[in-house]
């Protein structure tokens, strides 16, 4: 492996918080959602490096199931995201507080 | 036949009357009174055909039973035996006829079946007493004639005062039914069966302590029923009823239930002398303080009511002395002359155009002369005329404590004299007031023949009621004590120059209680006031005594319990702990802000949290 297993290692974990970042600082829903596929890359970056590693094809495997779901995730994300921009003409994430108590 | 038949006489007025409960209003009127009627008319006929049954040691029949549980087994048994073969031969026939008047004196009553199913259940519940053998039948009775005459005195409910004093009735003879219940636990306690006939039989072998406990409680439980100290401030009240209730329960039955019980388990009491020395002083009191308030009423049916108390004070003193068959004997010729005192007076209140004031009637005897002699022969009865029913029972009475010894009962024959001439004077002020002199108020309307006729054999009977248990001094054979057999008591040991002396002295008493009443009150128009005759009139203020030693602390018990417990003490802790739950929530709830970023960023501590801890068991490892 060209690449040492702590770089790769190093390199998740600061996207993983970049996107954790991204996800509680921001209040676009949008926005919300890009970190969100930033924490989940940062999963999957991880998989494969692992897996290359110990030269295991299970976590490749992973991965592209992973990529499935995260489509699908997406889709039906945006879907809300639509949805929500309808019902009160905004997407930030504060105009939803109904469950205030 | 079989005896088990016994069982219709209490049945029938009770199936009648239950019918009349749910069918009455919804059937014509003859309906409602025919069927009241014949519930009590075949109830009498059955007791004349099964007459037979009482001789001897009496029927028991037994119907079934009704509970079993441990010792304890109740028998839905009834006695028809020499004692209370009369009872219920008197409490069907004073009942029929009442039931008659009912018909007549009710003619223009909307609620009328009301009336005569609780007239009806009332009877039964009566007859339930006299026949049951069993204690706690008989307390079934007991509350069943309580809850009727509760029903019938507050008849007329739309008025507040009516209602008032059905629940006063219905109190003051409760206090009295506490007492009958312990002493009921008590002899089960001792003898493990609450069959009359038995604890009579095992009652020979109780502790003299023993038999003098259970006697004053018994005596406390029948002064509730019948009305005597200390229990006796509702029975004046309860004429508030309609006149035939209270010609039914206030004078021929339910006050004497009491009398009853004391004769019907006389084995037992006559084991205490202390207690019967107790029931004969109870009477004798009874008896005066209802007589002196008698002589200042006003109002016609509150002195029958208190003459009504004052002659059961004398059953009571029979029962002391130890003579149930004389007991037994004023017992139903009082019942004969008072309900038909009380029913006579009902004609004349129709007649004064429903005035009860005696001081607003008069004239009376010229414009009803039929009323005025029957209203006469009943009142002679009371007064103690000699040779009329009312004189021999009360002087059977006087001669069974003249003859016991001591000088308690001298005393109390004493004083049992002197009431025969207070009860002289309120009788004939009573009929000096109402039936003479000039008519002071309005005329009403004439009685129809239904409230007059059914009088008559009750005058009859009243007046010859003497016959019953005719001395022997005049010829008669004494025929009720003879009846009554082993049950009648003691035989008054009293040689025939007392006797003489004694109905001397009653007769002589008579015309005294006569002539002081025409002093009186043959020309007084206007009642005289004075302190002694307000204090009379208010039945010597019990009414207040009881307010002030007993319903003033206990309001302010209650109110205490209800200000000082239940208020502060139970609401505060109950109030305090709701407040801080509350409070509490309301601390909680600003936590849920409704904000993603929050949860979210809750969420990333929390995985925070998780992920250290596993870390930190990873290194510990």
């Amino acid at each position: 492996m060209i690449v040492p297993l702590s770089h790769l290692l190093i390199v998740a974990s600061m996207m993983f918080t970049m996107g954790l970042g991204c996800v509680l600082g921001r209040r676009n829903l949008i926005m919300i959602l890009v970190g969100v596929e930033i924490m989940l890359n940062a999963v999957g970056l991880i998989l494969v490096g692992a897996s290359a590693y110990w030269r295991e094809v299970d976590g490749q495997i992973f991965v592209i199931f992973l990529m499935a779901m995260t489509a699908a995730e997406v889709g039906i994300s945006l879907a809300l995201v639509v949805y929500l921009r309808r019902r009160k003409g905004s997407i930030d994430a504060d105009a939803f507080d109904e469950m205030s108590g | 036949m079989n005896e088990t038949l016994l069982f219709l006489i209490p049945l029938l007025p009770l199936v009648c009357g239950v019918l009349n409960g749910m069918f009455g209003m919804r059937a014509p009127r003859l309906f409602a009174e025919t069927l009241a009627l014949f519930g009590v008319a075949t109830a009498t006929i059955i007791t004349l055909l099964f007459w037979s049954y009482a001789d001897g040691e009496g029927s028991r029949a037994v119907l079934y039973t009704w509970a079993t549980s441990g010792d304890l087994q109740v028998d839905i048994a009834i006695l028809f035996d020499r004692l209370s073969a009369p009872m219920t031969l008197m409490v069907t026939g004073v009942s029929t006829l009442i039931h008659l008047y009912a018909v007549g004196y009710m003619a223009k009553e909307k609620d009328y079946a009301r009336f005569f199913t609780l007239l009806n259940l009332f009877v039964a519940a009566m007859l339930l007493i006299v026949l049951a053998d069993n204690l706690l039948l008989t307390f079934v009775g007991w509350e069943g004639v309580g809850f009727c005459s509760y029903g019938l005195i507050g008849y007329w409910y739309g008025k507040g005062e009516n209602a008032d004093a059905g629940r006063k009735a219905f109190l003051v003879t409760r206090v009295g039914d506490v007492f009958f219940g312990i002493a009921m636990l008590w002899l089960f306690a001792l003898t493990g069966t609450l069959s009359i006939s038995e604890i009579n039989q095992q009652a020979a072998g109780f502790a003299p302590a023993v038999a003098t406990g259970l006697t004053l409680l018994l005596l406390l439980g029948a002064s509730g029923k019948s009305a005597q100290l200390p229990l006796m401030t509702w029975l004046a009240d309860a004429m508030a009823g309609p006149t035939p209730v209270s010609a039914l329960i206030h004078a021929a039955t339910m006050v004497t239930a009491g009398v009853y019980l004391l004769c019907r388990l006389f084995p037992l009491v006559s084991l205490s002398p202390v207690g019967m020395a107790a029931i004969a002083l109870v009477g004798v009191l009874t008896a005066f303080y209802a007589a002196t308030c008698a002589l200042a009423q006003r109002e016609i049916k509150r002195v029958l009511a208190y003459s009504t108390m004052s002659q059961v004070g004398y059953m009571f003193i029979a029962v002391g002395a130890g003579s149930v068959a004389g007991a037994m004997f004023h017992l139903l010729t009082h019942a004969f002359f008072k309900a038909l005192l009380f029913m006579a007076a009902g004609c004349v209140i129709h007649l004064c155009h429903e005035e009860n004031d005696i001081f607003k009637m008069g004239g009376v005897a010229r414009r009803a002369s039929f009323v005025f002699s029957l209203f006469m022969a009943g009142a002679i009865c009371l007064a103690g005329v000699p040779m009329t029913g009312g004189f021999y029972s009360k002087d059977a009475i006087l001669l069974a404590v003249y003859a016991q010894p001591g000088l308690l009962f001298k005393s109390i024959w004493l004083l049992g004299s002197l009431n025969a001439l207070l009860t002289a004077i309120y009788t004939f002020r009573l009929l000096y007031l109402v039936f003479g002199g000039e008519a002071r108020g309005e005329a009403g309307h004439a009685p129809g023949g239904l409230m007059v006729w059914p009088l008559l054999p009750l005058a009859f009977l009243g007046l010859g009621g003497g016959i019953l248990n005719l001395p022997v001094l005049v010829g008669g054979n004494e025929w009720l004590h003879h009846f009554l057999g082993p049950l009648a008591g003691s035989v008054p040991a009293v040689s025939h120059a007392n006797e003489w002396m004694l109905w001397g002295v009653a007769t002589v008493l008579v015309a005294a209680g006569w002539f002081i009443a025409r002093h009186f009150y043959r020309n007084v128009n206007v009642p005289r006031e004075n302190v002694v005759s307000r204090f009379l009139l208010a039945g010597w203020r019990v009414d207040e005594l009881v307010e002030r030693l007993i319903l003033v602390p206990f309001r302010a018990l209650g109110r205490f319990c209800w200000l000082g417990i239940d208020l502060t003490v139970i609401d505060g802790v109950l109030e305090g702990l709701a407040n801080m739950s509350r409070q509490a929530g309301e601390k909680m709830r600003l936590a849920a802000t409704g904000r993603l970023p929050h949860y979210v960023t809750a969420f990333a501590w929390g995985l925070l949290a998780l992920l250290g801890w596993c870390l930190w068991r990873l290194v510990s490892l």
